[in-house]
């Protein structure tokens, strides 16, 4: 029953902080200057309307009410409706997550695919020949150093100059059209990978130091083990158990946080849905929005957790 | 949402569903590269550009205005004036809904009536003026009663938010107005994807024959400029709009790019706050003095690259030239610096610090806040910009009235001796927040709303135009020009040289692929 | 994202090429940003300054922007604007984080639960939309970005400082103040404080580095300092408008940003392990 005892707290603590989430955004979205009233009316608002508006949406009531109100449609499964189309926010959230998945899984697959071999290399490299100004440095500040805005728009720059094979804009499903949506989305990807590079290659470069250092490989080394078997022995798997943390709190951040990403390449996800609920002021889509956001982080990271004790109790409890 | 309940496109896809062969040129498709999404569904609620441009395509008004601005029939085919408080319109024979139904007189009674509603919230309650009783005469006249003569009546129902619903539906609960669209436009709502696209198709009712000239028009949600632009280029969409005037010279080496200028009665304006007593503008004299250090030509040749033109209270558009002897537009820069320096003194305000708010979604706004700020500085003005998000614009200018002035724009509307009303608070309402009331210019306009266009006219204008100028309340800077640009390999288009009331679409219906 | 960039950031540099490059990219910045206003370089806001969209010349060296402005003293404005705010808000958020830190490592129990749970609510909320929700309630400007700067870094001093202290507070020394009848508040500020320092200043460096990037991602959203004053996500915001004809806007202020985050990061790296040597440090 370890497992249990290990996880209750933690469930406990998530259930916790998603409250405080919850209050957090309800509270700071009624604090906004401005409201939906003068998004729909412009300068012709008017008091009257005003009210008519805010009666309409139950925002003439007070804030208590209004947030157990929402808290206990949430447990009920309704998360509410947008203002601006009068449709359940969970629908067009459910339609938008796996946008922001495939986005997700794009970033996440180039990152690996780049950084993890670069980061074993480079590792391996640092640690045999003591030489420290290797590649992976270089790559691992420089990815971590280009916001997302600034390569987003270069890249938009190139490729809609020199139209080539990519687009900027223009989503197209998966399912309608697997090519033109790879066009679309490989961008963004790629712009929100370059991050993971940088964060994978440094981890396991480290990992893969660490793990050399050892005594069991210097042990095989002088047993006169070839590099390859090494490497594929000893280093690739227990370089595997950092990353693997990484990588959930790396894919945790790309769920909820590739705003800029999707408001600059059009990318119809979450993240560009909350964005235009927040400039509208369309309170249900940012609050469950945010909430979503924050429930699906925080799993990630508890179920990050768990595998990182399961793979390695040493580190488990006491954490 | 409207089915497609056309018996002729449910005999296609019957057609296509058994396999069988379709004509090559079965549908007529055009793209519009649309920079905003509508801020709601309801068409006699929103008040944002955004929203109005695609109410045009799916509902109409009763009236609408020709390239000269001028009133022409819309689903009304005629309309009589029989006294200043009484009008007759006849609708057009076979107007009909996208359901099919026939447009009729209740129709017309029951949208009017639902403008007036105050549950509804309709800001163009307001601008239709008291209407004393409606009646429907048969089924195809309505007859409209004001209790006072109303000069925008007419005016006000041709704009958008006019538009005739099907009012029959609406009652009997088929039809919400305000998460649909269901009118007898040239097209209907067949999918929407909020923030991404819209598939709008043929109404097969549509009352003119043979119009659109398109089957299908697909709508692609684009606000960002750039994005824009490489759509443009590798023809994604066909036609869009900017509001960068640099977009041209941006699109320009591009093949096939073709650009339309279409000429405004909008213009952009500032609201300088004359009602807050926390505003240094309180004082109209240090309002004067910022009218006067305004470089409305530097405005023009910095922001619009010298496309634009100065700009006045009765809108260049309208071509009357009025305002244009006053100090404000006719004194050198240096003896307008000078006047507004000795105002300045004048109210003990030698260097007033005020604040110069615009929404900082329009960069074009921003930059002319820029440039108002350097050239304001000269007089002695010490400007802060405040680029703030739309909805906290529109709350602290409009509703608070807590700011001291603000950059944005003007819809000019069809009439001169309509945008004028605007300088009347008790009348246009919406500046009531900040627009000071000045009882002989109300009366002024009240008196030249009845007056038909003349020379008598013009010179009232010019009247009104310098007690306009005098209270330096609401101050016209350059006109607001909207850059159509299309493939015109891709599309046939027919665009008005002029347009009042953000109808840069009017002729939708006439647009059709190129072949 | 806080952790995130700090582990990505990992490595084991010794004084090398690299961080010499850090360390003297950094310093040219600094002092740009230090000493720019009194530079012969122009003035930033100046309007009209030369035609509009000129490209780099001579007399303009990177350009000038829609308005004319010469784009060379705004960038050097907006380096200003992005490290200044960036430190006023990590030195702030440094003081707060360690206090709370210490006290949720120190007094344990209700206090450290307080605190956990508050950082962990921070840390859930998505960094963008809590910045955006923030810049929008104090409007735009600079006392919004330094607030929300530090509500995104504050996380990550407490959690480094919580387990340090945790780690120092069943040490001897510590027992022999409580002994001796020291005072709670005295026992943290004589005996922990100084154990914790080394923590915190290299946390300094990383937090450093996020507040220049999310500085420059409100500004570039429009919720930054206000115009005509710039900082470098502003001039990106303003340049990406006009990427197909001045792409100089945004290829000047997009390479010094990335280069003064990178300089921060280079150099942050290098006081980690002049600090921190040989020490193997959890990786979460």
């Amino acid at each position: 029953m370890r497992l249990a005892t290990y996880l209750l707290p933690r469930v406990l603590a998530a259930l916790v902080t998603l409250l405080g989430v919850s209050v957090l955004v309800f509270l700071s979205l009624r604090l906004l200057p401005g409201g939906y009233a003068d998004i729909l009316l412009g300068p012709f608002v008017t008091p009257e309307a005003r009210a008519v508006i805010a009666q309409r949406y139950g925002l003439d009531q007070p804030l208590v009410v209004q947030y157990l109100r929402w808290v206990w449609a949430m447990l009920g499964g309704d998360f509410g409706v947008s203002m601006v189309t009068q449709r359940p926010v969970i629908d067009e959230l459910l339609r938008r997550a796996p946008v922001t998945l495939q986005l997700a899984l794009i970033a996440l697959v180039l990152a690996l695919a780049v950084g993890y071999p670069l980061g074993v290399l480079s590792g391996v490299r640092a640690a045999s020949r003591r030489k420290r100004r290797d590649f992976g440095r270089v790559i691992g500040a420089m990815g971590a150093s280009v916001p997302d805005f600034v390569l987003g728009s270069v890249l938009i720059f190139v490729f809609s100059v020199w139209s080539l094979w990519f687009r900027v804009g223009g989503y197209v499903p998966l399912g309608v059209d697997p090519v033109g949506n790879l066009r679309t989305m490989l961008l963004p990807g790629l712009t929100l990978s370059v991050f993971g590079v940088a964060l994978i290659l440094r981890t396991t470069r480290d990992a893969v130091l660490r793990v050399m250092t050892e005594p069991h490989i210097t042990a095989a080394v002088a047993r006169g083990a070839s590099p390859g078997a090494i490497i594929r022995r000893h280093i690739l798997r227990n370089a595997a158990i950092p990353v693997v943390t990484v990588v959930a709190t790396y894919f945790g951040f790309l769920l909820g946080g590739a705003v800029i990403v999707e408001v600059l390449f059009s990318v119809p996800g979450v993240g560009l849905y909350i964005f235009n609920g927040l400039l509208n002021r369309d309170y249900a889509i940012v609050q469950a929005g945010v909430l979503l956001a924050a429930m699906v982080f925080i799993t990630i990271n508890m179920l990050a957790d768990v595998l990182y004790a399961l793979i390695d109790p040493r580190v488990g409890v006491s954490r | 949402m409207p089915a497609v309940n056309s018996p002729s496109l449910s005999v296609l896809a019957l057609l296509a569903g058994l396999g069988l062969a379709l004509p090559a040129q079965a549908e007529n498709v055009i793209t519009w590269g649309k920079p905003a999404e509508i801020t709601g569904f309801d068409v006699h609620v929103a008040g944002t550009v955004a929203s109005w441009e695609m109410y045009q395509m799916v509902y109409e008004t009763l009236l609408t205005n020709d390239d000269d601005l001028s009133l022409q029939p819309g689903l009304a085919e005629s309309w009589e004036e029989e006294s200043p408080t009484r009008f007759v319109f006849t609708l057009r024979e076979g107007a009909a809904f996208s359901n099919g139904r026939a447009v009729d007189a209740q129709d017309v009674i029951g949208s009017i009536e639902r403008i007036r509603n105050p549950e509804v919230a309709s800001y163009w309650a307001h601008q239709l003026g008291e209407i004393e009783s409606m009646e429907a005469l048969d089924d195809r006249r309505v007859a409209i009663e004001l209790a006072q003569p109303h000069a925008t009546f007419l005016p006000a129902l041709a704009h958008i938010t006019a538009a005739i619903i099907p009012v029959q539906e609406y009652q009997a609960g088929e039809f919400d107005p305000t998460s649909e669209m269901l009118g007898s436009g040239p097209f209907m709502v067949e999918a929407h994807d909020q923030d991404e696209r819209w598939t709008l198709v043929r109404n097969p009712h549509y009352g003119r024959a043979g119009y659109p000239r398109a089957d299908r028009m697909n709508v692609a949600i684009i606000p960002d400029e750039s994005a824009r632009m490489a759509a443009l280029r590798d023809g994604r969409i066909d036609f869009t709009t900017f509001e960068n005037p640099d977009a041209p010279q941006m699109l320009g080496a591009t093949a096939n790019v073709e650009h339309h200028p279409i000429q405004t009665t909008n213009y952009y304006r500032l609201d300088v706050n004359a009602l807050s007593e926390d505003s240094p503008f309180h004082d109209r004299r240090v309002r004067q003095a910022m009218n006067l250090a305004l470089d409305r030509e530097a405005i023009n040749m910095l922001v619009f690259n010298g496309t634009s033109a100065v700009d006045y209270p009765v809108p260049a558009a309208f071509g009357k030239d009025a305002c244009r002897d006053l100090d404000t537009y006719a004194l050198s820069r240096e003896e307008r610096l000078e006047r507004a320096r000795a105002l300045l003194e004048e109210a003990e305000q030698p260097a007033p610090q005020v604040e110069l708010m615009a929404s900082s979604a329009n960069q074009v706004l921003v930059r002319i806040a820029e440039v108002a700020q350097q050239s304001l500085a000269e007089a002695g003005f010490d400007v802060q910009i405040a680029a703030v998000p739309t909805a906290e614009y529109l709350q602290r200018v409009f509703t608070d009235g807590d700011f001291d002035f603000s950059a944005s724009w003007l819809a000019g509307y069809t009439d001169p001796s309509m945008v004028i009303q605007w300088w009347n608070p008790k009348f246009a309402v919406w500046n009531l927040a900040f627009q000071e009331e000045v009882p002989e210019l109300s009366d002024a306009l009240a008196a030249i709303r009845a007056t038909p266009d003349s020379p008598e006219r013009d010179e009232a204008l010019s009247e009104i135009c310098a007690m306009i100028d005098q209270g330096a309340n609401l101050l016209a800077l350059v006109s607001k020009i909207d850059y159509v640009v299309y493939r015109s390999d891709q599309v046939e288009v027919t665009l008005a040289d002029r347009t009042g009331s953000a109808n840069t679409w009017q002729y939708i219906a006439e647009f059709a692929p190129v072949e | 994202m806080s952790g995130l960039a700090r582990i990505a950031r990992r490595g084991r540099p010794r004084p090398n090429g690299l961080t010499i490059f850090g360390v003297v990219t950094l310093g040219c910045l600094l002092f740009l940003g230090v000493f720019g206003p009194w530079l012969p370089l122009g003035d930033p806001s100046r309007i009209a300054a030369g035609p509009r969209l000129d490209a780099p010349s001579a007399q303009f060296l990177f350009g000038t922007d829609e308005l004319g402005r010469n784009f060379l003293p705004r960038v050097v404005q907006g380096i200003r604007s992005t490290f200044l705010l960036s430190a006023v808000a990590v030195a702030i958020t440094a003081v707060i984080g360690t206090l709370l830190g210490m006290a949720a490592g120190y007094l344990g129990r209700h206090t450290d639960q307080i605190v956990a749970r508050g950082a962990d609510i921070l840390f859930a909320f998505p960094a963008l939309v809590a910045g955006l929700l923030v810049a929008a309630i104090m409007g735009p400007g600079q006392a919004s970005a330094i607030t929300v700067i530090s509500i995104a870094t504050l996380p990550l001093f407490i959690r480094v400082v919580r387990s340090v202290t945790l780690g120092v507070a069943g040490r001897g020394f510590v027992t022999a103040a409580e002994v001796a009848g020291a005072s709670t508040l005295r026992v943290m500020l004589v005996h922990l404080l100084p154990n914790v320092m080394g923590a915190v200043i290299v946390q300094l460096t990383y937090a450093l580095s996020i507040g220049m990037i999310i500085e420059s991602g409100l500004s570039f959203l429009g919720l930054g300092v206000q115009p005509p004053n710039a900082s470098l996500g502003s001039l990106l915001r303003q340049g990406s408008a006009y990427l197909t004809i001045a792409p100089w806007m945004v290829l000047s202020s997009g390479v010094v940003l990335s280069l003064a985050i990178m300089s921060v990061n280079l150099v942050g790296d290098a006081v980690r392990d002049a600090l921190e040597p040989l020490k193997g440090r959890p990786l979460t």
